[in-house]
Formats: structure tokens, C-alpha cells, sequence
């Protein structure tokens, strides 16, 4: 039986409006960065403008956010590193092997994941303060490494699942060692699957508020934190919070346009097709 | 080169029985070796154990005069075939048979070499530069060959390599491994469960079950000699007919009661005795059939008929037993029509009831 016309055309119809949900506010904060201060809350808003980079130069130059944006980088870089070197020969041991615990182990792991920052947020700050790690970047990446590896290890275990094991045992019968045969031809394989795990934990990272927040000072703060103080008690400066705003948003989006093929591979590879 | 297993014993700490249990043999220089038997047999984890990517809990494996027991597979210088695994999908033909050789450290022409050899030799010389995209099942199989010989191991080691083939491809690179081996002379364990591949295949078959050897020997030996109720059952398509059976006295002598219907105890059964529980059994192929009847045949009924191309399978009633009966396929016959059937006192087999071994006078070759 043939599909009704109409049916293609509601799921458009539907896709479209739910993209409009996101991209109009993106938009409009978006055309904001570039507005003028004396109309940011124009009432109604006017979009005849002419654009203006004072607002970047503000946040960037006057604010200093380049520091931040280079803490950012830091942190997010840094801790994504750790936890993939961490993370993926623990993703592929348990994959591998059986051994006691290995599945307590896993679902504690998941666990991890469940936690929302908040609650570590307390004990993290009285243990950071006590080991002189606040106000610290690898303190700051510590902090991280609790939400990443995790999500490391759960992404690449699936990976390394799906791969039959005679392809490691195959390289090790040919002359290599597990370590090699792991190099040589699983690591190949899984490579988009390492590019969307790491993307995935940089965004989780480069987003990162609370922790940020609370463990982070005034030489080490990220963006997040930075545009956090745009919003004020008594006023909210909306030019230059978008245009920070738009700081945050536009690296994330450019690496994923920039690596969407790998992406999109990687994150279909654990898929059962 | 010759390989040598001595009393190894495998368990795995998930599961309550032994994989493993005690097997001994040996694999003589150039011999094609069959391991055979239903999966869980042990016949992977023994050849595993080979290949270093087990290790046995206690037992010897020595190939030549090397103890390679706890070696680690890089080092025993055997190669592997598997089931479920072909070609590295990052590399291509050429990158794939290049592989075993790139830890060698040897020059590009001398791997440049080795490469195409190894890959004419299994027909593949035309496609060393396609991607594991591009070539199809059977082309990744005869790859996954060229690679295990480019090294030119001691030991070759197959597990079920043809498994995931469809049939007539089976057929036909079952025939170039035997081919193969004929032409190199080398040493190869192949693993399978598939009764018909290792009886074309095997100089020579160990039969398994329950992660112990149940029989070893040519496949004539183990077709037609076999040692226990578990091989006659497991060797040969289809399986040979076995019943329940007593030994009885009769005029002087002994007879077989099957119940319903006695035979003579044929004369390579010296040992049995009145009163003795056992099998008897037949093999399809060995039935004699004739519409008409003959002084000493069973009369029965034709019940059922299965074609199998070139030959028939006929379903006999007799004497309230089924009896499975191998006939030409030109053969006229009929559902419903008279049978009778002959049984050659030479084809007859008979194992003890409750050991299951066989009651032959032959010398049975000592295993494990």
C-alpha cells in the first residue's frame, strides 16, 4: 500500500516548526550580539540596525574574556585528553574480560553519569579546598574527569563490542602483541567513534557551569562563568551576554559541521544495523 | 611440523563443566587434521589452546620439539583462520596479506613478493588493490588464506573457515584447501562440526564431545569402524539406525533380540554374553531393500520418502521399527508398497548399553 501524500509533507511540517522552536531564540540572541547598546531591549525589539562588533570588543578586550576563552579551551582540551587516554583501554578491558566486578563495575560507572553536579558540589569544594586544587585548572579538569570518563568508557565499550574479537586475536596470531593488534587494526576502525566520543565530552566540558563555578577563581574561570556575570540583580546586559553567548556557541558549532561525517559514522557504528 | 597435545585440560570459570578434559594426540608433519563434533565439544578451545589465545590449566602442547604451552601466539609461529573474521576493514587486500610480514621488518620488494604469491596461489592476484568494501565473502575468506600463508607458519590453524559461506561456495573452497594441502605438504588443524566437510577434508578425524576425544582415526575408520554409540550416531548423514537390543540364547548360540525381531550375532563380536544389554545398529547405506521377499529378510512397509538429488532416503516400517534406508534415486518405489530388508552380518554394529562402546574385536586404537 502506498503512503498517503499528506504523511511526508506532517513530518516536515512538524520537523520544521521544532527546528524554528531552537532556532529562532538562537537567532534573535544571535542578531542581538551585534546590536547597538541603546537598543538592545528596544521595545518592540527593532531589527533595522547597523551591526556592530562593539559589543565583542567589549566583552573581549574591556572584560578580559580572552583569558577565559583560553581557560576554556584548557579545561575542556585537557580534560577530554585525560579522559580518553583513561577511558578508552578501560572501555576495551571491559569489553574484553570478564572479571569480578567488571559488571558492578560498569553500572557503577553509569551511575556516575546519573549524578547531577550539584550534589558532588559540596564535597568537591571542601576536598579541593583541603589539596590546594581551586582556582586551578587541572583542579578544574579533575572535577570533570568524575562526568567524562564514564561517558567515555560507555561509548567506547560499545565500539569494542561490536568489533569481533578474532580481529585482535587474528593480528596476535600474526606476529603482534594485544597492544599492537589494539593500535594496528581496532583503532582504525573505531576511529569515528573516538571522534564522537571525543566531541560529545568537549561539549559536556566547554559547557560546564556549576562546577566551574564553584571550583574555579577569578584566573581560571571558563566562559560559562564569564557570561554568568552578565546577568546582573538589577539588570541583564543583554548585548553583551549574547555576544559571549555567541563566543561559547560558535567553536562547538564549527567543530561539529567540521567533523559531522565522522560524527554521524561514529555515533551510527554502535548502532545494530 | 609436527604437534603434540599431552593430557590438556581446560575449564572456563564461567562454566560448571570442563571444556577440555584430558586430550592427548598427535598431529604428524603434513597431515591434515579434522577436529569434529557439536559445538561445545571443545574442538575451538583445543585448537585456541594451539594458538596460544587460550591457556590450558594444566597439560603439554609442543609443536616440533618447542614447548610453546605458555607461549604467546606471536611467538608459535602457527597461523589462523576464523569463523567469524576475514579481512582488517581498515586495510586493503594488498595491506591485509602485507600484514603478518610488516612485523617481520623485511624489505618492500620482499614483501611486495610474498604478497602476490601468497595471493595467486588462492586466486586473488587481480584484487590486492580493493578495499574489504569491495570484495565478497568468499574473496575475504580466500584473503583471510593468503595472509595465514604468507608467513609460512609450521601450523596451520582453521576454525569452521568456510562456516559462513553459502553452500556451494563452501563446496568449492573446501576442495582448494584440500588442493592446497596436497600441493604445500603443511601441517593443518581444521575445526568443524559439519560431519561431510571433515570426512572430504581430513587425512585424518578426531571426533568430539563433552571436551573429550570419543574417537580418532582416517574418516573410513571412523565411518565405518566407530568406537561408540556417540560417533556412530554423529558421522554420517543420515545417521546410522540404532535400537535397543538384548543378547539371548538360541538354539546353541546367541542371538540379538530387538524385540519383535532377532538377528544373529555377527561373528567380530566375540565378547558379548547372554543377557547383555547393547545397540545394534545399521547404516542406511548398508540396508540391502528388495520389493520381494528372501529367506532371511524383514518384511515391512514403505512409510516415507525424502529425495536427496542423486539418491532417496526410504522410511521402512519393519517389525514396529522405522528403519532409515539409503536407495538410488532411480529406484522405483512407492509410499505403501512391501519392503524387505536385508542385514549383512559385516555392517552390523553393536555397543554395550551402558558404556556405549563399542562391542567390535577389532583393536581399538587407545585415545585419552
Amino acid at each position: 500500500m502506498r503512503k498517503p501524500i499528506y504523511q511526508p509533507l506532517l513530518i516536515y511540517a512538524l520537523l520544521i516548526f521544532l527546528a524554528l522552536l531552537v532556532v529562532i531564540p538562537l537567532a534573535a540572541g544571535a542578531l542581538t550580539a551585534f546590536k547597538p547598546q541603546i537598543i538592545w531591549i528596544s521595545s518592540p525589539p527593532t531589527w533595522n540596525f547597523v551591526p556592530t562588533l562593539e559589543n565583542f570588543e567589549f566583552v573581549l578586550i574591556q572584560r578580559q574574556n580572552l583569558l577565559h576563552l583560553r581557560n576554556s579551551l584548557i579545561v575542556s582540551t585537557g580534560s577530554v585528553t585525560m579522559a580518553l587516554i583513561l577511558g578508552i583501554p578501560a572501555a576495551y578491558a571491559l569489553a574484553r574480560f570478564r572479571f569480578r566486578g567488571s559488571k558492578g563495575l560498569l553500572q557503577w560507572l553509569i551511575s556516575l553519569r546519573m549524578i547531577p553536579p550539584i550534589v558532588v558540589g559540596l564535597p568537591f569544594y571542601v576536598l579541593f579546598q583541603t589539596f590546594d586544587l581551586r582556582n586551578n585548572h587541572f583542579g578544574l579538569m579533575l572535577a570533570y574527569l568524575t562526568f567524562l570518563i564514564p561517558l567515555v568508557i560507555w561509548m567506547m565499550r560499545g565500539y569494542f563490542v561490536e568489533i569481533p574479537s578474532a580481529m585482535e586475536e587474528c593480528a596476535m596470531v600474526e606476529g603482534y602483541t594485544r597492544l599492537q593488534a589494539l593500535r594496528k587494526v581496532v583503532l582504525p576502525v573505531i576511529a569515528p567513534g573516538i571522534v564522537a566520543t571525543a566531541l560529545l565530552n568537549f561539549i559536556f566540558a566547554w559547557n560546564e557551569f556549576f562546577l566551574a563555578l564553584i571550583l574555579g577563581g577569578r584566573e581560571t574561570s571558563t566562559l560559562p562563568v564569564a557570561a554568568g556575570t552578565y546577568v546582573g540583580r538589577a539588570r541583564v546586559e543583554w548585548g553583551n551576554l549574547f555576544a559571549i553567548n555567541l563566543i561559547i556557541m560558535v567553536p562547538v558549532i564549527i567543530l561539529t559541521i567540521f567533523l559531522r561525517r565522522q560524527l554521524t559514522k561514529g555515533l551510527a557504528l554502535g548502532l545494530v544495523d | 611440523m609436527k604437534v603434540s597435545l599431552n593430557d590438556l585440560v581446560k575449564k572456563f570459570p564461567a562454566s560448571d563443566s570442563i571444556a577440555v578434559n584430558h586430550v592427548s594426540l598427535e598431529i604428524n608433519d603434513g597431515e591434515l587434521m579434522v577436529f569434529l563434533g557439536p559445538s561445545g565439544c571443545g574442538k575451538t578451545t583445543t585448537m585456541r589452546m594451539i594458538a596460544g589465545l587460550e591457556m590450558p590449566d594444566s597439560g603439554q602442547i609442543k609443536i616440533g620439539e618447542r614447548d610453546v604451552t605458555f607461549l604467546a601466539p606471536k611467538d608459535r609461529r602457527v597461523a589462523m583462520v576464523f569463523q567469524n573474521f576475514s579481512m582488517y576493514p581498515s586495510m586493503t587486500v594488498f595491506e591485509n596479506i602485507a600484514f603478518p610480514l610488516q612485523v617481520l621488518k623485511l624489505s618492500k620488494a620482499e614483501i611486495q613478493q610474498q604478497v602476490n604469491d601468497a595471493a595467486a596461489i588462492v586466486g586473488i592476484g587481480h584484487l590486492l588493490k580493493r578495499s574489504f568494501r569491495q570484495v565478497s565473502g568468499g574473496e575475504a575468506q580466500r584473503v583471510a588464506l593468503a595472509r595465514a600463508m604468507v608467513r609460512r607458519p609450521e601450523v596451520f590453524l582453521m576454525d569452521e573457515p568456510l562456516s559462513s559461506l553459502d553452500a556451494k561456495l563452501r563446496v568449492q573452497l573446501r576442495t582448494e584447501i584440500k588442493r592446497l594441502h596436497q600441493e604445500t605438504r603443511s601441517t593443518i588443524v581444521f575445526v568443524t562440526h559439519d560431519q561431510e566437510e571433515a570426512m572430504s577434508l581430513g587425512d585424518k578425524i578426531v571426533v568430539m564431545s563433552k571436551g573429550e576425544i570419543q574417537q580418532m582415526g582416517t574418516p573410513q575408520d571412523v565411518f565405518f569402524k566407530p568406537d561408540n554409540v556417540f560417533v556412530a550416531n554423529f558421522v554420517g548423514t543420515p545417521s546410522m539406525n540404532i535400537f535397543d537390543a538384548t543378547i539371548q540364547r538360541a538354539d546353541g548360540g546367541l542371538c540379538v533380540d530387538l524385540g519383535g525381531l532377532t538377528q544373529p550375532v555377527p561373528a567380530h563380536f566375540p565378547s558379548v554374553s547372554a543377557g547383555q544389554a547393547v545397540k545394534w545398529g545399521v547404516r542406511p547405506e548398508a540396508i540391502k531393500f528388495s520389493a520381494a521377499p528372501s529367506a532371511s529378510a524383514v518384511p515391512g512397509q514403505v512409510e516415507l520418502i525424502e529425495s536427496l538429488g542423486s539418491r532417496q532416503e526410504v522410511f521402512v516400517r519393519a517389525a514396529g521399527k522405522l528403519f532409515s534406508v539409503i536407495l538410488d534415486a532411480l529406484l522405483p518405489v512407492r509410499i505403501g508398497q512391501s519392503a524387505h530388508l536385508r542385514f549383512e552380518p559385516d555392517s552390523i554394529h553393536l555397543f554395550d548399553a551402558q558404556s556405549g562402546l563399542s562391542l567390535a574385536s577389532k583393536p581399538q586404537p587407545k585415545n585419552s
